[in-house]
């Protein structure tokens, strides 16, 4: 429904967007995931109108956008320094996008008063922006997106000012209201917990071009190449470099800086086998697919040592050093490590991600995969 | 290193009362954070400890020495925040060493304390780089640094990693929490992130409206809070809280919600033979011990309407509407439902926890 076909932003010789082509289905809610400078704003602005591409077009409903101001894109947008109308009241501003269409009064208090209970601020609804907390006018720059009915909703970290337990409850309502409104939303952010929790598709750019697109499950699990796997997740995911070695016909991997030696699986062999060895391999451990205990076993017979504990409540995550790589695990609660103590790890073959020159080359197989 | 100790300390601006006659005692060598939402005075705190902020009244002790008046710079405190502004013209040893050499202490110590601090936070290759060719990441490594070689009496730490991205975050943490425990110093950290909180503190002061709610080790806090408030702000996703009326029913104990009945808990049975329960009570229960099920079961008997499910990768949280009162279930990673789809859980009595519903205090700590 909305398009980008190879567009490409330049400030100077600056490569903000290049050549990104990613399209937004009717009633998808779109996030557009990467780290500060990815051009995740940049890219929104276009969308919006309220800057042109360099090259390439962005498309609506099949028709090009180019020339077509942004006021007549019937596109509602929030933007991260949230400009609210500083003589009116947190009520008028809400209201604003409501009477400037023609709503009827009754209907408008309505819905003012059916945002402001969702966002948490109607005791507010009195007050000017000058007297509101950051947190307290970016819902209300929110509120003021949301309140009415667009083609699309463009949402620049909308709640990102907010204390995390806020931030959490608001996503939540984030994603339940756009559900409601059958919504489609183009949600840019740098949170990962934001981009699994509130999309169907999630887009992961990094300094100004496409890592991957995909439902956030497959980005999860699946991740193209070792940017995106250590982008998302919480705590990310630990990389481990290894050198491969043909150990007598078995394939297996060198922990450098240790004697630990792992198998090399079926889909590394037939990669090596089609595209030849690459520069590097690393592998990719995400915190809650490895388990560690404290004394050797069968499966568990990679040593690290403990590098730091930190308890959570539910869950602890141990820091481990295998060599010079620092490797995270989630463990249960009761179990904790001291400094220096040995942890061993369980790096099964099918518990790991491999990385080829920062491509995928094999995942964890999960039930169903 | 030096212990802290506040007694009675107020926070006035104006008529506002930022701190509201907070006492707590610090141990030497000890990590402890300063827990709240934004505005409960955990940050006001911290400053008049620092001594960037005048105390309005109370004493505040630094090994039993008082400081209230001593200048911030007589202090010995040392000072991290949101920003690490290095030396962009010394490389990054002359940027360690710098606080040391204007300290005057000799030669070889300066050299020795520079390499420790290096050591532990795995810097030491980059000990002949100047701060414009390192990653931000590295920077923020550098700068505690420099904040610790001079050994203070105590470490203050204020946000110091709240706008970093979860990667930097994540190591930082892990860094300072080693860094900790290596170098024993006196630490207070000030944050509005729980995770963060627990991961690193031996204790946890958790703050609100300019009091302290309760003081504890993160397992104290997260499995014994003394009240809603506490209860409710550690531990993500939230506490969820079921406000029930108790009643005695043909010798059993029962709390009502809303016409649902459910067996008190046997920690709340207890307390009920000592007469210990009032009428109204709050239960409250984490998110991971409710067991939810798409379809009726034995165990499985609580209907509620599903609101929204969030994946997050490694964990699902649904938010479900039971008879009007939202509560968030930890459930299988793959669990999926509709909203308004009709789910049906079950709820640990083991871990239900019991608050008098007046006064947020939790009933085994009246008892």
């Amino acid at each position: 429904m909305l398009e980008l076909r190879s567009v490409t932003k330049e400030f100077g010789r600056t490569i903000a967007v290049k050549d990104l082509s990613i399209t937004c289905e009717e009633c998808e809610f779109l996030v557009i995931f990467g780290p500060a400078g990815a051009g995740k704003t940049t890219t929104l602005r276009m969308i919006a109108g309220v800057l042109q591409p360099t090259r390439g077009e962005v498309y609506f409903r099949g028709q090009p956008l180019k020339g077509v101001p942004p006021e007549h894109r019937n596109m509602s947008m929030v933007f991260e320094y949230y400009a609210l109308y500083s003589h009116l009241s947190v009520f008028e501003n809400l209201a604003f996008p409501l009477k400037a269409r023609g709503y009827p009064g009754d209907e408008i208090k309505r819905l003012v008063a059916q945002m402001a209970d969702i966002l948490q601020i109607s005791e507010l609804l009195d007050r000017r922006p000058g007297f509101l907390s950051g947190g307290q006018r970016q819902r209300v720059a929110l509120g003021r997106a949301l309140i009415r009915d667009a083609d699309v909703y463009l949402l620049d970290e909308p709640i990102s000012h907010l204390d995390a337990k806020l931030r959490h409850r608001m996503r939540g309502e984030l994603k339940a209201m756009c559900a409601e409104k059958n919504a489609t939303v183009i949600h840019v952010t740098h949170d990962s917990l934001e981009a699994m929790a509130l999309s169907d598709r999630v887009a992961v750019i990094n300094r100004g071009k496409l890592m991957q697109i995909g439902p956030p499950d497959e980005v999860f699990h699946r991740p193209a190449n070792e940017f995106v796997a250590g982008f998302l997740g919480e705590p990310p995911m630990s990389f481990v470099d290894v050198e491969y070695a043909d150990d007598d016909g078995r394939a297996v991997f060198l922990i450098t800086g240790t004697d630990t030696r792992l198998p090399a699986g079926p889909e590394v062999r037939a990669f090596i086998k089609d595209k030849g060895l690459p520069a590097s391999f690393r592998l990719g451990v995400r915190a809650t697919e490895v388990s560690v205990v404290p004394s050797h076993d069968g499966r568990h017979n990679v040593p690290g040592e403990a590098f730091v504990t930190e308890t959570l409540g539910q869950r602890n995550i141990l820091t481990a050093k295998l060599g010079k790589n620092l490797v995270q695990t989630v463990t249960p609660p009761e179990l904790t490590f001291k400094v220096r103590d040995t942890a061993w790890l369980d790096l099964s073959e099918e518990n790991l991600h491999v990385f080829a020159d920062g491509l995928a080359v094999a995942h964890p197989r999960r039930q169903g995969n | 290193m030096a212990s802290v100790t506040l007694e009675n300390v107020w926070k006035k601006y104006g008529k506002v009362e930022a701190v509201r006659g907070v006492s707590l005692n610090i141990a030497d060598k000890e990590f402890m954070a300063f827990l709240g939402p934004s505005g409960c005075g955990k940050s006001s705190t911290m400053r008049m400890i620092a001594g960037l902020e005048e105390i309005t009244s109370g004493s505040i002790r630094f090994d039993g020495e008082l400081i209230n008046k001593v200048r911030p710079r007589d202090r010995n405190v040392a000072l991290a925040f949101e920003t690490y502004a290095l030396y962009p013209t010394l490389d990054v040893y002359e940027n360690l060493a710098f606080p040391l050499r204007s300290s005057k202490r000799s030669g070889v110590d300066v050299d020795k304390r520079v390499r420790e601090v290096a050591g532990i936070l795995e810097i030491t290759d980059l000990l002949d780089r100047k701060p414009t060719n390192l990653s931000s990441g590295q920077q923020q490594l550098v700068g505690l640094g420099r904040a610790l070689s001079r050994e203070p009496r105590v470490f203050l730490l204020d946000e110091p990693i709240s706008h970093l991205d979860t990667r930097q975050r994540v190591r930082m943490r892990a860094y300072i929490k080693r860094l900790h425990i290596e170098l024993g110093y006196t630490m207070i950290y000030v944050t509005h992130n729980q995770e963060e909180a627990m991961a690193l503190a031996d204790r946890v002061a958790v703050m609100n409206e300019g009091l302290i709610m309760q003081v504890g080790t993160p397992e104290e806090i997260f499995h014994n809070p003394t009240d809603t408030f506490v209860a409710g702000f550690v531990g993500e996703p939230p506490m969820n809280f079921l406000e029930c009326e108790y009643r005695q029913e043909g010798g059993r104990h029962v709390l009502d919600h809303k016409g649902l009945t459910m067996e008190m808990p046997p920690h709340g049975e207890a307390l009920a033979q000592r007469g210990a329960v009032p009428h109204r009570v709050t239960m409250g229960i984490r998110p991971f011990y409710i067991d939810i099920g798409l379809e009726k079961s034995a165990r499985h008997v609580i209907p509620a309407e599903v609101f929204v499910v969030e994946p997050l990768g490694d964990m699902t949280v649904a938010t479900v509407a039971l008879l009007g009162t939202r509560l968030q279930i930890a459930t299988e990673l793959d669990f999926r439902a509709h909203p308004k789809q009709t789910v049906w859980l079950a709820l640990d009595p083991t871990h239900m926890l019991l608050f008098d519903a007046e006064t947020g205090r939790a009933l085994i700590h009246e008892a």
